[in-house]
């Protein structure tokens, strides 16, 4: 016993030594570092301009030369050779050498707002997986043809009128070389001030539109509202009439999504919410937190509301039921997709790599990354803790509402803020599917509207407390010098500018959403008929099953096979 | 109903809105802004969706 003592207090010695040595290693830089004597900095010495002259003697590699041997080493190619001469008698001038450096900034932002835009539109297949494995097998195909055509409907809405309206206003963006063709705002002066409403140039992207740079910003925002698009068909899955969906798409990507767009990035009202009445820099959305997941997620609620739940989802007492989906592997791995797209969503938000704090991406895709993680962390801890099992989709919704939330303050956190708002949403997710659940009773399969609705909104208010004022995007956003600041770095008008935002979506786009969607429910009606649903909506809806060769069991809500389920009375509606 | 239910969200967000014209104060501005959004909130989830789940088909 005694030497067992003694052979654990040898240890614990010889692990304190060791740690003195550790410390004793880390500090010798650190001293080192403070030692240094202050050393006075060399003056630089006077700029000479450069002339054209200093030019003239400049020459690139003979082509013979690469012509014969190549250029294995990268040495040859990329020289003064590549700079384009914009008058061969005169030769290089110190102008084309500038003009040279302004487009490869332009180029290195077009490439990577594309880039980014590609990768946003591959979260449409995220969508679709997601929303898809939430779902029953009986009604797969109907899911993922709604997933599948929300582009294309969404894409053709938004080049007839959707851009015009939101972007068609929008000041000059530097990183695309200014794209000016967009300056035309519909502006209304009330009680003193210019309300920005919508933006008149862009329809069809004719006229001086069809340019360059106008091209890059419409593809990437045209990504963004197919996102919002696509959120609607997971929260009405398995009972929507694949037409009422076809037509309800056309007015959010044409008026809807493009009216808050506008107000909040194309120069309208909420964005001038800090120069006309002094609130911070006015209603700040880095990526679209607000205008893309709320937006999508406020609509969701809309039609979900006006459909009503699906059959089986609740009893006659009121209490829910739990409706399983049919793939969770199809669950997780559309998460995934999302989470890379989701790099393309926020970094790719600044418009550009180079100029105007465009490196802050680095920090961005960081920030992103951890909320997601968080989000995950949160919400499978809060199911592990309440329900004794870490639950796989809540677990993806969470990394989902983390993302979600971090959208909007993406561009204006540290990792720390990241972190917490993440963290939130993924706790704020579990409770919001159980009180959509609970207490309006509102049918959501796959939890749109807790994961883009309810974070969306957690992510606006969230630039309001976390913004750390450390940003730098060119000296001012939406027109306040200085950087954004939340209420916990000093700033508390930037929460009122934020709470004004959340107004405006929970108020004027869930009305204008209600009043769309209202109409198209007394046209087309919005749901499909009861024998339908419970048939599963594949066959009556899309004349196709999703999974032919496979005997569907039936389950206790109607799983699968609609035919060994019985009617309840109330389906024959 | 469903009128009402719009009246009563459209009504909450005018208020946020109005809050900028009602006093300077940031914490006037939020409150009256939190104001509007509960206001909105209860003509969405309470008074709109109390008419459509009077409707429901669980309880047909």
């Amino acid at each position: 016993m005694k030497s067992r003592q003694t052979r654990c207090r040898a240890f614990l010695s010889l692990l304190g030594v060791m740690g003195m040595l550790g410390l004793a290693i880390l500090a010798i830089p650190l001293k080192a570092e403070e030692a240094k004597p202050a050393t006075a900095v060399a003056a630089a010495p006077a700029p000479v301009p450069l002339t054209d002259k200093d030019l003239s003697g400049l020459a690139g590699p003979k082509s013979e030369d690469i012509a014969a041997k190549g250029d294995p080493g990268a040495e040859l190619t990329g020289t003064i050779s590549d700079v384009a001469v914009g008058d061969a008698k005169k030769g290089l001038t110190l102008a084309d050498v500038v003009n040279q450096v302004g487009q490869n900034k332009v180029a290195i932002n077009f490439v990577w707002t594309l880039i980014t835009g590609f990768l946003v539109m591959f979260m449409q297949a995220g969508f679709a997986l997601v929303e898809t494995g939430l779902c029953r097998a009986k009604n797969a195909n109907h899911t993922m043809m709604m997933n599948f055509m929300v582009y294309g409907f969404g894409l053709f809405a938004y080049w007839v009128c959707g851009f015009a309206l939101q972007m068609g206003g929008s000041a000059p963006v530097a990183n695309l070389g200014g794209a000016y063709p967009l300056n035309g705002e519909f502006t209304k002066t009330l009680f003193g001030k210019p309300w920005g409403l919508f933006g008149t140039r862009g329809f069809f992207l004719s006229g001086a539109t069809y340019d360059v740079g106008v091209m890059v910003l419409f593809l990437f925002q045209m990504v963004f509202m197919d996102t919002a698009a696509t959120i609607v068909t997971g929260g009405c899955a398995e009972r929507w009439k694949y037409s009422a969906f076809a037509v309800s798409t056309i007015p959010l990507a044409a008026v809807v999504y493009p009216l808050f767009g506008n107000w909040a990035w194309g120069g309208g009202w909420l964005s001038q919410l800090g120069v006309n009445f002094g609130l911070g820099h006015g209603y700040c959305d880095f990526a679209g937190s607000g205008v893309v997941h709320a937006v999508g997620g406020i609509t969701a609620l809309a039609v979900a509301m006006q459909l009503g739940p699906r059959i089986g989802k609740y009893n006659r007492d009121g209490t829910p039921n739990v409706i399983p989906g049919h793939d969770l592997a199809f669950v997780l791995l559309g998460c995934f997709i999302l989470a890379f797209g989701w790099f393309g969503f926020n970094p790719g938000s600044t418009l550009g790599a180079s100029g105007n704090g465009a490196l802050r991406i680095g920090s961005i895709a960081v920030n992103t990354m951890l909320a997601g993680c968080t989000g995950s962390f949160g919400a499978l801890f809060y199911m592990w803790i309440r329900y004794g099992k870490p639950d796989a989709s809540m677990a993806g919704n969470g990394l989902l509402a983390g993302l979600v939330a971090i959208t909007a303050p993406s561009g204006f956190v540290n990792s720390m803020g990241a972190v917490i708002i993440g963290w939130v949403a993924g706790i704020v997710v579990c409770l919001a599917v159980e009180f959509f659940d609970r207490v309006p009773k509102i049918d959501d399969p796959v939890g749109a509207i807790s994961v883009h609705g309810v974070n969306g909104l957690w992510g606006v208010l969230s630039v309001g407390l976390f913004a750390d004022g450390r940003s730098n995007y060119g000296g001012s956003w939406n027109g306040v010098p200085g950087s954004v600041k939340g209420v916990f770095y000093g700033d508390p008008g930037q929460l009122v500018a934020q709470l004004i935002g959340i107004a405006t979506l929970v108020g004027a786009i869930f009305s204008l959403s209600f009043i769309f969607n209202w109409i198209v429910d007394v046209v087309v009606g919005q749901r499909a008929g009861a024998k339908a649903e419970l048939a599963g909506l594949d066959l009556p809806e899309m004349g196709a099953l999703c999974y032919p060769d496979f005997v569907l069991k039936a389950g206790e809500y109607g799983a699968a096979g609609a035919s060994t389920v019985s009617e309840p009375a109330f389906a024959k509606r | 109903m469903r009128i009402a239910g719009l009246v009563l969200i459209v009504g909450g967000w005018l208020l946020a809105v109005g809050g900028l014209f009602i006093t300077p104060s940031n914490i006037g501005r939020g409150l009256i802004a939190c104001l509007g959004i509960a206001i909105s909130l209860m003509g969405n989830l309470g008074v709109l969706n109390k008419y459509y789940l009077a409707r429901a088909i669980w309880k047909k």
